[in-house]
């Protein structure tokens, strides 16, 4: 009796530690996610793909030179910055400034991203080709609550929830972060009280661009790369972004560790392939009852 | 313009008759191309709904033709696509349609990944097969002129929506929907139809064009389709039905000569072409031939 509860009570640790580190890597995509889509309207499907070639740099930085890759995320963020302010300024700053009212704005830009996909996963597959890559880091377990985790697993998690976190305290703290919290509530009073909203774009394009990229660092460290990875990452943040509502940070931060834990439970009830059905079933059903958001406004 | 579609017509319909089987199998792709890019264009251009479902309804009708192939005569498991791809925009319409901007494109591509999953749970865990061998597939004439039916089909429906009281109220919806509401359409009605229509051509083309693979599996649920079809029709000019045409006459050539040697290359290209067509030429390729002709429909919902 006494050790079914020992053995249940291991299992719900497992799914909750399980969940909240697969959550705080989903926090860290879908925040960037949030920060072009919250903010610009620019539904950035390529989001994935950036997360893509921070994983393969992390790589390939790992290969040449035995770089580790927490070093390495310190090289890809503000590669992915720089990266980032360039795309929006070749493809976005053009459709976001032209007058075709929010909707034209948003398929056009939605279009952009989709030709941004393609063009960076077949970059991709031209340079790296399609087959499984990897290598072993801090690949060792650490017992816990009387199960085991491996330790990169945590770490990863613990950097990508820290980045999240100290992202959500500077929109809280700095004169920047408050114009940027403005121009989510109301991006045409922002414009009257004289805050510079294309510089703010730019920013924060280049700033989820980053993020994307740093968590690109952080799962080349969990998993094997193949250049498709980006899209299912990309999909995922889409789901906690809605969950947790547009423009939203601290509703992303909780819908990604919600959606983390629920498909570590569901992973261990039930085969992989009900993961997936699960989560596009959780997406169809967001969107058609709440498009606003678990937590969102209209 | 009646006469010159009548030689276009005669002369594909002659074309297996004169070339060989590696022109027909092109011509054929182009075709089928052409038949979605119209299709697709026919809902997605005057209502403005990016619609990403063009792959799942393809595959609907692929899927179905493996399963009824060798029960049914020969343009059966055609006509049964279409009902099945139709059904399915019927039932995702309802409630799809009222999403509007970037969730509807979502909704959509999400669509594809879902039957696709749906259909691998449900062979592997319940009829307890990977996919499905297409032993007895129609001759390869008879696939052509199925294709190059659909195609002239689709094309004439598209040319006859768009003069219709029909084609009138999704314009009308692609301006302003809750003005079209108010001025007395009922817009569920015509949103959903055309969409289940425009579903109905693809999953007709997925069907005609299934049984040139002997095997099938749920792969054939492919995200790319749904991609090619609206850069297709996008590069061409989405808002005309010639614009699509020609958009997969020039992919669709393109495609072929690329494919097989620069996969990559040519997916690569593809994703730079929709970039340059959106940045670029908002009107597609059919607007830099229309010059300042008439205002098509995509340029009189932008000004309404």
């Amino acid at each position: 009796m006494s050790e079914v509860r020992v053995v249940k009570l291991a299992l719900v640790v497992d799914v909750l530690v399980g969940g909240l580190t697969t959550g705080g890597i989903y926090a860290l995509v879908a925040l960037g996610l949030n920060l072009q889509y919250g903010l610009m309207r620019i539904l950035n499907v390529a989001h994935g793909e950036f997360l893509m070639l921070g994983a393969y740099a992390t790589y390939s930085m790992h290969a040449a030179w035995g770089m580790s890759p927490l070093l390495a995320l310190l090289v890809t963020g503000p590669v992915g910055f720089v990266v980032g302010l360039v795309v929006h300024r070749l493809l976005y700053a053009r459709a976001l400034a032209s007058d075709e009212g929010r909707e034209g704005i948003e398929s056009r830009s939605l279009l952009l991203s989709f030709g941004l996909l393609f063009v960076i996963q077949n970059a991709a597959l031209l340079i790296w080709s399609a087959d499984l890559q990897g290598y072993s880091y801090l690949a060792v377990p650490v017992r816990m609550l009387g199960t085991v985790f491996p330790a990169n697993r945590l770490v990863a998690a613990a950097i990508a929830l820290g980045v999240g976190v100290a992202f959500y305290v500077f929109l809280r703290r700095t004169l920047t972060g408050k114009a940027i919290r403005a121009l989510m509530q109301e991006p045409e009073g922002a414009q009257l009280v004289g805050i510079d909203v294309p510089r703010l774009h730019a920013l924060c394009f280049g700033a989820g661009v980053a993020m994307s990229a740093v968590s690109g660092s952080l799962i080349s460290m969990l998993f094997e790369l193949t250049p498709f990875i980006g899209l299912p990452y990309t999909v995922t943040a889409l789901v906690v972004v809605i969950l947790g509502g547009l423009g939203n940070v601290l509703g992303t931060l909780l819908g990604a560790v919600l959606l983390g834990v629920v498909e570590t439970a569901a992973v261990y009830t039930a085969a992989s392939d009900v993961r997936v059905i699960a989560s596009y079933a959780v997406l169809a059903l967001i969107l058609v009852l709440r498009p606003a958001g678990l937590l969102g406004r209209a | 313009m009646i006469a010159a579609a009548a030689v276009l017509l005669a002369g594909l319909a002659a074309a297996p008759l004169a070339v060989g089987s590696y022109h027909r199998a092109l011509i054929l792709a182009i075709l089928a191309d052409v038949a979605l890019a119209v299709a697709w264009a026919s809902f997605s251009g005057p209502t403005r709904y990016l619609s990403l479902a063009t792959g799942a309804f393809f595959g609907a009708g692929a899927y179905a033709t493996a399963m009824l192939v060798g029960r049914l005569a020969w343009p059966l498991p055609v006509v049964a696509g279409a009902a099945v791809a139709a059904t399915m925009a019927l039932a995702v319409g309802a409630l799809a349609l009222r999403l509007r901007g970037p969730y509807f494109a979502v909704f959509t591509f999400g669509l594809a990944e879902l039957a696709k999953h749906t259909l691998i749970w449900f062979e592997t865990g319940i009829t307890g097969t990977v996919g499905r061998l297409i032993l007895t597939p129609p001759g390869p004439n008879a696939i052509y002129y199925t294709v190059l039916a659909l195609a002239a089909l689709a094309v004439g429906g598209a040319l006859l929506l768009r003069r219709s009281r029909w084609g009138y109220a999704l314009v009308a919806i692609g301006a302003d929907e809750e003005r079209a509401a108010t001025l007395g359409i009922d817009t569920t009605r015509v949103k959903v139809g055309a969409f289940a229509l425009s579903a109905a051509w693809m999953g007709a083309v997925g069907a005609a064009m299934a049984p040139r693979w002997t095997y099938l599996d749920p792969q054939v649920f492919n995200p790319v389709v749904s991609f090619q079809t609206v850069i297709m029709a996008l590069v061409g000019g989405a808002g005309t039905v010639i614009g699509p045409v020609v958009g997969a006459v020039f992919l669709g050539l393109a495609g072929e000569i690329l494919l097989v040697k620069f996969r990559y290359l040519y997916l690569l290209g593809l994703g730079l072409a929709l970039i340059v067509a959106v940045l670029a030429l908002p009107q597609g390729l059919a607007g830099i031939f229309a010059g300042r002709r008439a205002p098509d429909a995509v340029t009189a919902t932008r000004d309404a």
